[in-house]
């Protein structure tokens, strides 16, 4: 833990991603007292007013304050982004694991359904899953959930098919353990280190994604407060010159997604000094 | 034995295209199988949803038997594959059209967008990575490691927004973001399907300078945003073999550094074609959001309008044409690939 905290204290740009990460957790837990107005009530008398003093951010076409929307949606699209990316680490893993130390028809089987689903274009395919799915919040994560495992999956995969034979797999089969004593308890942790890497790397790609399929309609609905979605309230409006709308909720999507970035490269750091970013 | 000395005679690059087209056939089946499912995967009976809520009960039950909804799972998609291959995906609700013969008409504006858009993107992605390799630690480099880093979280529909507040409601020297053409001009003559080219060929100066101008904004949108990777991955590949002891040694013997610069980019050609192939996946993607913006009127448009109107034939169409069109891609990629690097045994 220590050895973690020191690595990041010593780059930069891991401080940088940090203090945003920090922003964000304040943005999320902290969200009723921050926002001055009610995220998701429409007042028609204060459609579109430019930022000031009332409100920072402007408002857009509903009279909707955009500053308390954009402070808001931060717990959306993270929350979709997060528990997408949990579950699609918590199942990855399992099979990752299953499929790297058994070899079959079903492993290769597994694998090709991995290659189908990665080479669909990612938001193509998104798109058309929660279209079909439903557009609920939920169903974006767990859309964006079987879009990630596959990276999950093949990341523990390939660890695993290099620690399986090693000696002390071996050893440990020797003094008895069973198939899941070796899986769970011998290879899982030593192969868990590019994966917890691609984590908040794959957090980052998340947001983006949400973001995109709220923005073509097929993801969170209105009123809810989401960025992507805020950014298309306002694209028929950029072209008259009303730029507060779209502006601040894509701001807060760059901010967000750099931050995951740049803890994603912190984090392949510590996993792999040899490997240093170029920085 | 004799059928292996005649595919050792076969010339090599013929060696690579039959060995891998082959491989496009079972991948062809999956699409299918999974485009097949993923109507499939609604609640509810599918012939009820392909046709719409104004769907009569004889037009139900007549596509009920057209796609053998009373049959097994298998014979279904059996059916299914019959259908594609008779060149029928279904009727889109939205247009009352034949979803191929929307999509065909669709297809030119979308592969011209992405066309540029890719050509711009290896441009500016190669070109800054070899730049910033070359003279590591000047301005240039320092831009460079700002924009890798921020090219991969900027969303692609922001900048095309910004793009249009600034270059066209600011500034005002970019075409209206309505259209590929100007609505006061004819569109060209179809022969390639691309504005660009077909004005060229009938002539026609105003058509192409409209065309043109009516492509900048979404072409930079998505190279702006896509060239950032390309240039990571080329700066990473091509940093490696600008170190590595062969340029060391032409540099030693005085070799010209436009050479050097030329021979390493050569030798860091296949991951960078290899890249280049997952961009054309990815500009598709983005070209479903950078359509909707620029009312472009190609496929990613029409995707989404499906999405938006639960028009699942026409859904079901483009996610099974955008599938085959990546794999072809990725075939094309792979093929390059190996005839890119000489020591790839087929």
């Amino acid at each position: 833990m220590n050895g973690i905290l020191n690595s990041i204290l010593r780059s930069p740009r891991a401080v940088f991603g940090l203090t945003l990460l920090l922003l964000q957790i304040v943005a999320i837990i902290f969200a009723p007292y921050l926002a001055p107005y009610s995220p998701v009530e429409a007042d028609p008398l204060s459609s579109l007013f430019p930022p000031s003093a009332a409100h920072w951010f402007g408002t857009d076409v509903s009279g909707m304050d955009i500053y308390s929307r954009v402070i808001f949606a931060t717990r959306i699209n993270l929350l979709i982004s997060v528990s997408a990316v949990a579950l699609a680490f918590v199942l990855g893993v399992p099979i990752g694991l299953l499929i790297g130390f058994y070899r079959g028809p079903v492993t290769s089987f597994v694998m090709r359904i991995f290659d189908f689903i990665q080479s669909f274009p990612v938001f193509v395919l998104g798109m058309a899953l929660v279209s079909v799915m439903g557009q609920e919040i939920w169903n974006v994560a767990i859309v964006l959930a079987i879009l990630f495992l596959p990276v999950f999956a093949r990341l523990i995969r390939a660890e695993t098919l290099s620690l399986r034979d090693r000696p002390f797999i071996a050893a440990a089969r020797c003094s008895g353990a069973g198939d899941m004593s070796l899986m769970f308890r011998h290879i899982m942790p030593n192969a868990l280190a590019p994966a917890i890497v691609q984590i908040s790397i794959s957090i980052g790609m998340a947001i983006l994604l949400t973001a995109g399929l709220s923005f073509i309609g097929a993801g969170v609905r209105m009123p809810t407060p989401e960025w992507g979605l805020m950014v298309a309230t306002g694209a028929q409006q950029m072209i008259l010159g009303v730029w507060w709308v779209s502006l601040f909720p894509g701001l807060a999507i760059v901010v967000s997604v750099l931050c995951f970035a740049l803890l994603g490269d912190a984090a392949k750091d510590w996993a792999d000094p040899t490997l240093k970013v170029r920085q | 034995m004799s059928l292996t000395k005649f595919w050792k005679g076969v010339p090599r690059p013929l060696r690579i295209v039959t060995a891998r087209s082959f491989v496009i056939v079972p991948q062809m089946f999956g699409v299918m199988l999974v485009t097949f499912l993923l109507i499939r995967l609604l609640p509810g009976d599918p012939a009820l949803l392909l046709l719409g809520n104004m769907a009569t009960p004889e037009a139900i039950a007549s596509l009920r038997e057209r796609l053998g909804l009373n049959l097994g799972i298998w014979q279904q998609f059996l059916h299914y594959v019959t259908n594609i291959f008779h060149g029928d995906l279904g009727i889109s609700i939205f247009t009352s059209n034949p979803v191929l013969v929307d999509l065909i008409d669709r297809a030119p504006a979308t592969l011209e967008l992405i066309t540029y858009a890719m050509i711009l993107t290896v441009i500016i992605g190669v070109t800054l990575a070899v730049i910033s390799v070359v003279k590591a630690g000047g301005a240039l480099d320092y831009g460079t490691r700002i924009y890798g880093l921020a090219a991969g979280a900027i969303p692609d529909f922001w900048v095309a927004l910004l793009l249009i507040y600034f270059l066209f409601y600011v500034a005002g020297i970019a075409a209206p973001p309505f259209g590929r053409i100007d609505a006061f001009v004819t569109p060209p003559p179809q022969v390639t399907g691309f504005y660009t080219i077909d004005s060229l060929i009938a002539g026609d100066w105003a058509a192409f300078q409209s065309s043109v101008g009516r492509l900048t904004l979404p072409v930079l949108t998505l190279a702006i945003v896509n060239a950032g990777a390309l240039m990571k991955m080329t700066q990473s590949t091509f940093a490696g073999v600008y170190r590595s002891d062969f340029i060391r040694h032409m540099r030693a013997s005085g070799v010209p550094e436009n050479v050097i610069v030329r021979s390493a980019l050569r030798n860091s050609l296949p991951p960078i074609i290899t890249l280049v192939g997952f961009l054309f996946g990815f500009l598709l993607g983005a070209a479903v959001l950078v359509e909707t913006i620029f009312a472009w009127g190609g496929l990613g448009q029409y995707a989404v309008q499906s999405v938006i109107n639960s028009d699942y034939p026409a859904l079901q169409g483009f996610v099974l044409v955008a599938a085959a069109f990546i794999l072809v891609v990725y075939l094309v990629v792979d093929i390059l690939y190996e005839l890119a690097d000489p020591r790839i045994q087929v």
